[in-house]
């Protein structure tokens, strides 16, 4: 991804036949085609590689003006990585520095502590209850997942297999409740679950500013603590990481770099957590549980073929439960990470057709595997409640 | 050109007009991109007829030409702007107004996507059957100015025969209602079928009132697997002859077979030299029954296989791989000039082979592809690398196969439209009094000739 010329070929792919009108939440909105993949990755490639064009921040707003959502990847039959080049672009226009230097280092805390750690926590604490935090971002939890467990969770009844918990800052920071009914589902299901020490960010973040150099060290911390484990699978309940884990180390690290072969490794084994449960089957089926839910198909879902239905192959295992689906489950919620704090009306327009789409379905429980879509979606559902599939799951076992 | 922006600012809202290098440069080419790639000096975006009417004047009272587009999608350079000036984009203006269950009518703004559109019809039981492949992101005023179809065409026709009536911008500003929303219309000259096809150089295309049918209750695929081309293309005509007419009948090579399994749940057998895919829809008995004449013609004429798809999920991956199969080879080739040709189904065999031999003798590779059902088989010169000699190669077989599917009694475009990319055939196909007849068409409604300058024609229809 360091490399933009690198993408030369792949832009020469682009067959100008415009199918990613039909999916870019951004295009959507704003109705420019200046802000759609076709015109963005071969303006990127005027102004960045072939210098037929001067940069200018109205090229800076095209290069920004993306949640780096992969929808565009999805549609284009040539599957040309749009976001691949954006991110790339970014890299070259800031170096790592698109933000201030606070934000920079407040970022970098964050991911390296996986939320707001001791020297944050408090400081965190006091600006959610000052109300300094933007609008829509969610409120940290008391205590992150990492204060409260590490080490193993032994399986309940025989043991079926063993594997590593990747918990993302998300999840560990907002929704360590999250964690825990993994932890308990996969345990009761026989699955012995290992919680690394020394696992820091996946790096997406910094991906997201274009900081390659801070997204590959994260990157070879996460190798280092996930490759000492010896288990049979590595999983996580959010499918940003998952994407991170299993497609994005290896494009992260320069080439020849020695953590390579290892990060191929760690990908081989990655999977997202309900696709995992689905694969190795339930202990015991679970009780009846009457409810409607509706599923919302998180954007980073390409990774892996079978991440996108595993929900919904997971509810068919439950009795009772109601799934009614949305028109577009796969559209787009408008978080994008970071991206609603920065482009606030643009993402609000995207969450209000979302939200108006699954209001339609009159479900009770809406279920995502991706913790930003979750906390973005939630303050305008109150009367919904908001889960992770496993966490529904949990609720049928009653714990 | 600050006072482009600026007067454009002050007559539709700053908001709607974009000038900057960076939004000229999105706007400058579509879907034939290696054909011509030339900025507008301005992209407005208007939200109503009002809007479009207030531009279009002053680039009449200003002598700017202006080039309407819709999605941008289009295989003919028709939504360019090779003459500059104004670029509309008319994806903003996409509301369905109307869908008249009673009349089997529906109005739309120029804008609106089509297969929104379809959803929105298939949501009431109701079908609007034509199905370009960019139907996810084209748009239905693009549509009707260049008669796009798409597979549907064999049973359901194109565009242009659903359309009853229009709301156009006149050159001058003015704004004209053509036809209604009546399924017989006998009052003047047609001038809604004027409008339609006329691909933005008469006017700017703002509603439309589209006839729209109720949606066939059962539809069913069959896959027929030929060991030669010359049998699938036979088998097209005999296929129509036996009194079966299906919605969709499409030839493939078999490399397009093969791209096509990337897509599908179940892959179809690589055997084959030439493929028909086909679509039935209608009653359930009649589906059924001509379901059975397919597979008796089929077998009776030898195909390979004859597999009739009973899993609804699994017929759509076949057509949604059909979708993709244009972009895919796009991509793998570095150019790929998009034919039109379109013949009497009846001599499909004749131009398939005309074809072939074509491809031999000027040398370069030509595949073929498409809406044979409809005699629409798109032949594709296939690129591998660009050069001037084989543009030059590509240039003589282009002709060569639109002279023969001229001299099959065929047209030169049966659903792209002609833009830039046909419009050196075009007194081919019309002969000169046609074309003189039409530039004085021109002439009354764009005196001024600021309409989409320099296509259809190849001086540019200047009057």
């Amino acid at each position: 991804m360091r490399d933009l010329k690198k993408y030369q070929d792949q832009i020469a792919k682009c067959s100008f036949c415009e199918f990613c009108q039909a999916t870019c939440p951004v295009y959507l909105e704003d109705l420019l085609e200046t802000h759609v993949a076709r015109a963005r990755m071969n303006l990127i490639s005027a102004c960045l590689v072939e210098n037929s064009l001067p940069v200018s921040k109205r090229f800076e707003e095209v290069v920004n003006r993306c949640l780096l959502c992969t929808n565009c990847v999805q549609a284009c039959p040539a599957r040309i990585p749009v976001d691949e080049m954006v991110v790339s672009a970014r890299h070259k226009l800031y170096g790592g520095k698109r933000q201030g230097l606070v934000r920079r280092k407040l970022l970098r805390q964050f991911m390296e502590q996986r939320g707001f750690g001791s020297i944050l926590g408090r400081a965190g604490a006091i600006a959610a209850g000052t109300g300094l935090f933007p609008e829509d971002f969610p409120k940290p939890a008391a205590r992150p997942f990492s204060e409260t467990q590490q080490g193993v969770i032994p399986a309940e009844g025989k043991k079926r297999a063993r594997v590593a918990y990747f918990v993302g800052c998300a999840t560990n920071a907002f929704y360590p409740g999250t964690a825990e009914d993994v932890i308990k589902v996969l345990s009761k299901n026989g699955i012995e679950v290992v919680v690394p020490e020394g696992v820091v960010c996946c790096g997406l973040p910094a991906i997201v500013e274009g900081d390659l150099e801070t997204a590959a060290e994260l990157a070879r911390k996460n190798i280092d603590a996930l490759s000492a484990q010896q288990v049979d699978a590595i999983v996580t309940d959010c499918t940003s990481c998952g994407r991170s884990l299993k497609t994005k180390f290896s494009k992260i690290l320069p080439e020849n770099d020695p953590a390579l072969l290892k990060a191929i490794a760690i990908a081989e084994k990655t999977w997202e957590v309900t696709d995992y449960i689905n694969q190795v089957g339930l202990a015991d089926a679970p009780p009846a549980f009457s409810q409607k839910v509706t599923y919302h198909i998180p954007c980073h879902r390409g990774w892996s073929p079978a991440v996108a239905n595993a929900p919904r192959s997971l509810l068919a295992r439950i009795p009772g439960i109601q799934l009614v689906e949305m028109e577009f489950p796969e559209k787009c919620c408008g978080a994008g990470g970071t991206f609603f704090m920065e482009y606030k009306e643009l993402s609000q327009g995207i969450r209000a057709k979302k939200v108006e789409d699954i209001v339609q379905t009159s479900a009770q429980i809406l279920i995502t595997q991706c913790p930003s879509c979750r906390s973005y979606l939630a303050p305008t559902l109150p009367d919904l409640k908001i889960m992770h599939p496993i966490s529904l799951l949990a609720r049928t076992y009653g714990i | 050109m600050k006072t482009l922006e600026s007067d454009l600012g002050k007559i539709v809202g700053a908001e709607k007009v974009k000038t900057d290098p960076e939004d000229l440069f999105s706007y400058s080419s579509d879907a034939t991109h290696y054909f011509v790639w030339k900025n507008p000096d301005a992209v407005v975006l208007p939200e109503s007829a009002e809007d479009v009417s207030k531009v279009v004047r002053y680039a009449f009272d200003n002598s700017i030409p202006v080039t309407p587009r819709g999605a941008g999608s289009g295989l003919s350079a028709g939504a360019t702007p090779i003459k500059g000036g104004i670029v509309l984009d008319m994806k903003r203006m996409r509301r369905i107004i109307e869908v008249n269950r009673g009349n089997m009518t529906a109005k739309v703004e120029a804008g609106v996507v089509l297969s929104n559109f379809h959803r929105a019809v298939e949501k009431q039981g109701l079908f609007y059957p034509p199905d370009p492949q960019s139907m996810d992101v084209c748009t239905i005023g693009g549509n009707v100015a260049t008669r796009a179809g798409g597979p549907c065409g064999v049973k359901y026709g194109t565009t242009g025969n659903y359309v009853l009536g229009l709301e156009v911008v006149l050159p001058d500003g003015q704004v004209i209602n053509t036809g209604g929303i009546c399924v017989k219309q006998s009052a003047g000259y047609d001038l809604s079928h004027l409008l339609t096809g006329s691909e933005g150089t008469l006017g700017v295309i703002t509603k439309i009132n589209l006839r729209i049918l109720p949606l066939p209750k059962a539809r069913k695929t069959v896959v027929v697997v030929c060991d030669s081309i010359s049998l699938a293309a036979r088998l097209v005509s005999e296929i129509i002859a036996s009194g079966t007419t299906p919605a969709k009948l499409e030839y493939l090579h078999k490399g397009a077979i093969g791209l096509m399994n990337m897509f599908v749940l179940k892959p179809l057998p690589v055997a084959g030299e030439a493929y028909l895919l086909i679509e039935l829809d209608g009653g359930s008995s009649q589906v059924e029954e001509e379901a059975r004449q397919v597979d008796k013609v089929c077998k009776e004429m030898q195909a390979l296989e004859v597999r009739v798809v009973e899993d609804a999920q699994e017929a759509q991956s076949y057509w949604n791989a059909r979708k993709n199969l244009n972009p895919i080879l796009m991509s793998i080739f570095k150019k790929m000039i998009n034919e039109d040709v379109t013949v009497p189904r009846d001599r499909i065999p004749e131009l398939i082979k005309a074809v072939q031999e074509i491809s031999a003798s000027v040398g370069v590779n030509i595949g073929m592809g498409g809406h044979a059902g409809d005699g629409n088989i798109h032949p594709v010169v296939l690129m591998m690398e660009v050069s001037k000699e084989l543009d030059k190669k590509a240039d003589q077989a282009i002709e060569k196969i639109i002279r023969k599917g001229l001299e099959l009694g065929g047209t030169i475009s049966g659903e792209h439209g002609i833009g830039l990319h046909k419009a050196k055939f075009l007194a081919l196909e019309t002969g000169a009094a046609q074309i003189e007849l039409m530039k004085r068409v021109k002439a009354a409604f764009d005196p001024k000739g600021i309409m989409n300058p320099g296509k259809i024609w190849t001086d540019g229809g200047k009057a």
